[in-house]
């Protein structure tokens, strides 16, 4: 039983029927979008809020600057980079299943990038010397190498997006009529003339291939340089030199959950039950065993080898993360929000589409609370002691405008990923009908 | 026999008594009566009492404990709390003799400290006694001269001369005390007397690191009976140091301009690569509209 790639019974034209029936305003988005823009004005306020008074609303401070905006960073980051590992990696792998959930990979992965440099502007006191960073920011520094990395990742996913849709974006040209001029406009501009020539075919796949071999070490050095922000410091639970891969395979284990999550939603809301069947969730859910069996891993030996060893601080670090203050998120992360789900997405029927959703967004809730874990804790200890500063300083918790800042950025990838899936079909048409000839000329 | 036994056991009495008395007499720390009368020739004021707590918590702490919290060391005999009443019972002069002196597991401090840093130590001892009045010596009818020191070094035999006069007068056997002004306090250099051209010689180790020109604050200190003088004064007496900037040079920690080498060279070409090709494609998208025109 393969229903991946069972559609012998489909002809060409009722899959460019269903896979570009998405492809409209209709009032259910409408009706989405004017939610998510007003949630977003109310949360745009508390940001007007933190630029007109500093970052004093936030609950930041000398010793915890870094709360859950660079936690959220971290996480959108690390969600990002799924697009990597689904379009390339198993792409190149000529692992076929993936073709037709590869779209929303890198629709996940351009909308999660695209915010996480925003959260970093959030997360300055003076935005308006945002250009400081590039006109004086040193070459040693693991910032620097971050916004390097980042803008160059944003750039490239867009790319690896937009050149294999080209087809699509043509078929959209040729086949929607009755949406609105500029609409019209932009996919005759977009779609470079296309006109399924095997010389243009030929083309793209050439630009592709080399963009998914780019993008390979360019997604593994973003979240690796992210995890150095942390790594690079002196400091107990961040001085890891494991840190680099710790965040690669996390940020899997997120990735995949977003993409589950929004197959889940595309499925259902677009009605693509025929393209994005039940297999393709079990085999996401594999993927996830697979993704979150190697972050266990290195779970492990975050805490086994500096807790065996017990050197002060990072005595001290672990046992505040295993019995101390901050046991109980640790033990809800780690087993509500890694284990108890792995081990429950191991038996097939917690790999149909529903359960898997549901147990996708506990691991990606238990994700972003982890990152809250990597980043806070570790400078509440720091290694002078806190003292002669106001009490609130010796703990931390987020402020409302804080909180709402955060919501924001979740909302504008709602919103991007809303857009483009409004303005593109979701699931590649061209990539669907090659497979489906592909199989039936066999 | 049976006087025999009664021998051995009055020999074992008498080792047992001469035990005990030689143990009593060890508790019983006699002071020199002369030195137990003796009286500091300084007021008590809170500059001495602070020099002394920095000396004592040097020095003393490991030992004494904190002064009123009553946690020093267990040894035997046990070296108590200088707060307590025992330690306050004594004179000024039996706490500077037992300082200065030591006995048995108690350091001698003579040659560390001079003794206006010994009274400093017994001035921060007293200021844990609320009662106490400081006794001071009957100073009628003393003359005390005024010490000028003059300052210089030879740099043949690396010596620090001193020479101390009074009214133009070279002052012999007048002690002699010299030091190097560190940031966190003084550094002994040496002890010595004077002759009776008035001149003491303090040996200077020629590694000891000085600033750029090679100087170091001396602090140079006379005494004699209630006579004192102080002289503070930068003295080339010691190696030239040259200070480097930690951001000199290039390192991971420099400037910008300063960057290592490697890795300006792996930063600039990994980003211009990628971007180069990224930019390559972008460029080549052209040919995917031109293909079409040729069909």
């Amino acid at each position: 039983m393969n229903e991946t790639i069972a559609k012998e019974h489909l002809s060409e034209e009722q899959i460019d029927q269903d896979l570009l029936k998405n492809v409209n305003w209709g009032g259910k988005f409408k009706l989405w979008m004017g939610f998510l823009t007003v949630s977003l004005i109310i949360c745009l306020y508390y940001y007007y809020q933190q630029l007109q008074n500093g970052l004093g609303v936030t609950g930041l401070h000398d010793y915890v600057s870094w709360g859950i905006y660079i936690s959220n960073f971290v996480f959108f980051v690390a969600t990002s980079l799924i697009g990597m590992l689904v379009s390339s990696v198993l792409g190149m792998m000529k692992v076929d299943w993936v073709r037709p959930v590869s779209r929303i990979a890198e629709l996940v992965a351009v909308a999660f990038a695209m915010v996480a440099g925003l959260i970093i502007i959030t997360d300055m006191g003076r935005p308006d010397r945002l250009l400081n960073v590039f006109i004086h920011g040193r070459v040693q520094s693991p910032i620097v190498w971050d916004i390097a990395v980042v803008v160059t990742y944003v750039a490239i996913s867009a790319l690896l997006l937009y050149i294999p849709m080209l087809p699509d974006i043509a078929l959209c040209r040729d086949k929607l009529n009755n949406v609105p001029k500029w609409q019209q406009k932009m996919y005759q501009r977009l779609s470079l003339g296309w006109n399924n020539t095997a010389k243009q075919f030929r083309l793209m796949n050439r630009y592709t291939r080399m963009l998914l071999i780019l993008i390979i070490p360019i997604a593994l050095s973003i979240h690796t340089v992210t995890s150095w922000l942390f790594a690079m410091t002196l400091r107990s639970g961040w001085d890891s030199p494991i840190f680099g891969p710790y965040f690669v395979s996390g940020a899997f284990v997120a990735g995949c959950a977003a993409v589950i999550i929004a197959m889940y939603f595309f499925r259902s809301n677009y009605k693509l039950k025929d393209y994005i069947t039940s297999d393709h969730f079990d085999r996401m859910g594999k993927l996830l065993v697979l993704v979150a069996l190697v972050y266990v891993y290195f779970n492990i030996n975050e805490i086994i080898v500096p807790g065996y060893k017990a050197n002060t601080a990072d005595a001290k670090h672990v046992h505040e993360m295993l019995y101390g203050h901050d046991s109980v998120m640790f033990w809800l992360v780690q087993l509500g929000g890694l284990v108890i789900p792995f081990l429950l997405i191991l038996f097939r029927p917690m790999r149909k589409p529903l359960p898997l959703t549901i147990i996708a967004v506990i691991i990606l809730a238990g994700a972003w609370f982890k990152r809250v874990l990597i980043v806070v804790p570790t400078q509440l200890a720091p290694y002078y002691p806190i003292q002669n500063v106001p009490e609130a300083w010796s703990g931390y918790s987020p402020t409302t405008p804080e909180i709402a800042i955060t919501i924001a950025s979740f909302i504008l990838v709602l919103m991007i990923i809303t857009v483009l899936a409004k303005l593109f079909p979701v699931v590649p048409i061209w990539e669907v009908k090659e497979e489906m000839n592909h199989n039936n000329n066999k | 026999m049976k006087n025999n036994k009664r021998y051995k056991l009055i020999i074992l009495f008498c080792l047992c008594f001469l035990a005990v008395a030689n143990v009593n007499a060890q508790s019983d720390w006699q002071v020199p009566a002369k030195d137990n009368e003796n009286l500091s020739p300084f007021l008590f004021d809170d500059d001495m009492i602070l020099e002394g707590r920095v000396a004592y918590e040097n020095s003393c702490t490991s030992c004494h404990g904190t002064p009123g919290q009553d946690d020093f060391t267990p040894m035997s005999p046990p070296p108590g709390d200088p707060a307590a009443e025992q330690f306050q019972a004594q004179s000024d002069g039996s706490l500077f003799y037992k300082i200065k002196m030591g006995r048995a597991s108690m350091p001698k401090f003579e040659d560390a400290f001079a003794d206006d840093e010994l009274w400093n130590i017994v001035a921060y001892i007293r200021s844990f006694n609320e009662n106490y009045k400081q006794q001071l010596p009957n100073m009628e009818g003393v003359e005390i001269p005024v010490y000028a020191m003059k300052l210089s070094f030879d740099q043949n035999v690396d010596k620090l001369v001193v020479k101390v006069l009074a009214e133009e007068l070279p002052q012999a056997e007048v002690s002699v005390s010299a030091y190097v002004m560190g940031t966190f306090g003084k550094h002994l250099l040496g002890k010595a007397q004077t002759n009776e051209l008035g001149i003491a010689y303090v040996d200077v180790d020629p590694a000891l690191p000085g600033d750029a020109e090679g100087k170091v604050n001396v602090l140079v200190k006379a005494t004699k009976e209630f006579a004192r003088a102080k002289v503070q004064q930068d003295l080339a007496i010691a190696m030239p140091t040259e200070i480097h900037s930690a951001i000199e040079g290039r390192h991971i920690w420099s400037t910008d301009r300063m960057a290592p080498i490697w890795l300006k060279i792996t930063f600039f070409v990994s980003v211009f690569g990628v971007w180069f090709a990224l930019l390559f494609i972008v460029f080549g998208l052209r040919n995917i509209k031109r293909a079409r025109e040729e069909s």
